[in-house]
């Protein structure tokens, strides 16, 4: 069977349209240079199947006569094992970089070292119990002993309210981005949406690459908040667990949120951590009561062994912000015999200056505190590395990169030029095929 | 496999690493600018709990030099009281001398015997000296004239009066003079009140041999021990002097820990910053390059 004079059209015209095609996507790949969670595509190109001469003609007999190309698929270029690993990290990063954010807070409401923190109230504290006991009956200094009383109080009980503070914001943040019409809900529902329309597609036989990039980073945002586990179904779609809430929070085209979570990790995790019951906030508060305990029973053990009321009050369990003053000036103990000039008690409460007991338990806790804060930025530091690194790699495989899109660009344009070159060839062909064949004389 | 650098790596890292510079470069810059190197307990935790127990130290000295100073106008207060009772006894002894002389007539005597009555007050007066609304003379009854005018009964408690002068170090800063004045010639007890009314009393009764006998031995015994309490208050004051020194030498070697704890090293910081902006144009020129160049200006 003798081949086709118009063959090599259709193989050019082949070769035509899969140039394009394949510039079509490297206009796509630029266009979306800096779409973020974009992965480049490919035009996978594969020759078309070849016709098959058959062996009773005279040549080329059995050959196989190639037809060109086709574009097989537009392939998303995605290494899913790096997703997995990025989200991960990334679900440690939020948590960290949420738990530094967090504890820097805490620290600032400590405002050490500064004249107005603690540290100093105290020690103008124990100055007030030394200048009584230069001028024991002076109204004045009596005076200013309990006022300075009554500003540490205040100082325990300004940090105590910063505390809490910081405490009561990361629960509101905790649930705006867990509560329902959240975040977390706002995420959750777009992706069970695009599972119901990528399903359509792939059910078409389609691969809707773009989708699917929009899906996956969703799921990025979402393991910043919380882990996450994909599972794929069917049709393309995913089922997501997040946290360690009991049910799987999308599920094919189904949404299950809120859900109660204990220990989501991520972002919502450290913001968890802080105002949880015995959670940070609550150790530094009752960290600050053991100190203002102990100023308080180290004051009022004197003041009482020398036959004094109580110098102090508070309520068990909340002595920090509940420190007061409970004598007035007249009846502040100077000495265990109650002479106007008996200054031994004074002295040797103002000799607690730099007991270890009292002053040095405030000074271990706002190391405690320095120290916490250092190890959260490290850590932060680490996962940030952490997440750059495998996000990096991740870019490496499916980033978009111009120089290369160029080459391609130029290469397909050649190809295309190539093409269109064979089919004038081969119109040139025909052109003496049909016009001037046969005319020989006319 | 080489890795593949993308167009978005490569911006991606050029902002990178200029966060991280200029992260750095602004932290030393607030270090310049605050001229501390510890903002934060977190900025060195160990420095920063180091820093506080310097600064209570030095709150603390502080706190002692003013105790020392105190105390040292509480001696001051005393002492000056003991040289008038001093003065006082000395003149009443004059007064003994001439009035014991047989050429003293009766008139002559009970002048003399009221003159003595006036010393006898002042001394009580100087014996009530106070030092800031304290009465130094009457133990820790410090709120009431040990010596009042009605009566010669010292009305002082015995005590001790301290101020605090460093860690755990208290020092006395009263004296008691309660034995060497006494309780008054209702007492008999020998005090300089008693022998001075003694003395009065004997004026007037004329009682010569008296007068050049036992009065002038008692009153000279009186004068010894009232210059044994100023030798003691002397001493004292010797023992503040040193404290403050001590006290002063505590402060400065404080405040030099404190700011080798907590104050930035300029010169370092000043190197470090100028490096730091050295990368930081540095990264600057590196990045505005590359991320221009790219294979389309190389195409025609």
């Amino acid at each position: 069977m003798p081949i086709s004079s118009f063959y090599g059209l259709q193989t050019s015209l082949r070769g035509l349209l899969a140039q394009q095609r394949a510039l079509d996507v490297a206009g796509h790949n630029v266009a979306n240079a800096s779409t973020a969670g974009f992965s480049r595509q490919e035009a996978v190109m594969a020759a078309s199947p070849a016709y098959v001469v058959p062996a009773s003609t005279g040549t080329g007999a059995g050959a196989h006569l190639g037809s060109g190309v086709d574009v097989l698929q537009y392939r998303r270029v995605r290494d899913q094992f790096l997703d997995l690993q990025f989200r991960a990290q990334n679900t440690r990063l939020g948590y960290e970089s949420t738990r530094a954010e967090q504890l820097d807070r805490a620290e600032v409401s400590l405002a050490e070292p500064s004249d107005s923190g603690i540290a100093s109230q105290l020690a103008a504290f124990w100055d007030a119990w030394s200048d009584v006991a230069n001028a024991p009956q002076d109204m004045a200094a009596r005076t200013a002993l309990t006022e300075q009383g009554a500003t540490l109080g205040e100082s325990f009980a300004t940090v105590i309210n910063q505390l809490k503070i910081v405490a009561d914001q990361a629960s509101e943040e905790y649930a705006r981005l867990a509560g329902a019409g959240g975040e977390v809900e706002l995420i959750a529902r777009e992706i069970t949406s695009l599972n119901d329309t990528i399903a359509k597609f792939v059910s078409a036989g389609d691969s809707p690459n773009d989708l699917h990039d929009r899906r996956d980073l969703l799921v990025d945002q979402l393991s910043k908040l919380g882990r996450v586990s994909v599972q794929p179904t069917t049709d393309g779609m995913v089922e997501i667990t997040f946290g360690d809430a009991a049910q799987p929070i999308v599920s094919d085209r189904t949404m299950t949120w809120p859900q109660a979570l204990t220990d989501p990790d991520g972002r919502l995790g450290a913001l968890r951590d802080i105002f949880k019951p015995g959670g940070t906030v609550e150790q530094y508060r009752d960290a600050l009561d053991g100190v203002a305990l102990s100023v308080m029973d180290a004051v009022n053990g004197l003041h009482t062994s020398a036959g004094g009321p109580p110098f102090f009050t508070a309520t068990a369990g909340d002595e920090a912000g509940t420190l007061t003053v409970a004598v007035a000036p007249s009846g502040v103990r100077t000495g265990a015999t109650g002479f106007a000039g008996d200054n031994g008690l004074a002295l040797q409460i103002a000799a607690l200056r730099g007991n270890a007991a009292v002053d040095g338990s405030y000074r271990s806790f706002v190391a405690r505190v320095g120290t916490e804060v250092r190890q959260a930025r490290t850590q932060e530091a680490n996962a940030d590395a952490l997440a750059t690194a495998v996000d990096n790699r991740r870019q490496s495989v499916s980033g978009v990169s111009l120089d290369e899109e160029m080459a391609n660009i130029i290469r397909f344009q050649r190809g295309y030029q190539a093409s269109s070159r064979a089919m004038s060839t081969m119109d040139e062909m025909l052109d003496v095929l049909i016009n001037r064949t046969g005319r020989v004389g006319l | 496999m080489s890795t593949r650098i993308t167009t978005g790596m490569l911006s991606a890292r050029v902002l990178d690493d200029l966060n991280r510079v200029s992260e750095r470069l602004t932290k030393t810059q607030t270090k310049l600018a605050s001229g501390k190197e510890i903002e934060r307990p977190s900025d060195d935790p160990f420095g920063a709990s180091r820093a506080m127990v310097l600064r209570e130290n030095l709150e603390g000295v502080r706190q002692y030099q003013r105790n020392v100073e105190d105390a040292r106008g509480w001696q001051d207060a005393a002492e000056s009281a003991l040289a008038r009772i001093s003065d006082v006894v000395q003149r009443a002894r004059d007064l003994l001398v001439q009035g014991a002389a047989d050429t003293m007539d009766e008139t002559a005597r009970a002048s003399i015997a009221r003159e003595i009555d006036e010393l006898t007050a002042s001394v009580k007066e100087f014996g009530n000296a106070s030092y800031k609304g304290q009465f130094v003379f009457g133990g820790v009854r410090t709120d009431a004239p040990p010596w009042p005018s009605t009566t010669d009964v010292h009305q002082g408690q015995a005590g001790t009066v301290a101020r605090q002068v460093g860690p755990g170090v208290s020092v006395q800063v009263n004296v008691d003079i309660a034995g060497v004045l006494g309780d008054g010639q209702a007492s008999g007890d020998g005090g300089l009140l008693h022998v001075l009314r003694d003395i009065a009393t004997h004026l007037r009764a004329n009682d010569g041999e008296s007068l050049r006998g036992t009065d002038l031995t008692r009153l000279d015994d009186k004068l010894d021990q009232i210059l044994d309490v100023r030798a003691l208050n002397g001493a004292r004051s010797n023992r503040l002097e040193s404290a403050l020194g001590r006290l002063s030498e505590l402060e400065e070697a404080s405040i030099a820990q404190l700011s080798q704890t907590e104050d930035v090293d300029i010169a370092k910081a000043m190197i470090d910053f100028s490096s730091q902006q050295a990368a930081y144009q540095a990264a600057l020129k590196a990045g505005a390059n590359i991320v221009q160049a790219s294979l389309m200006d190389f195409l025609r």
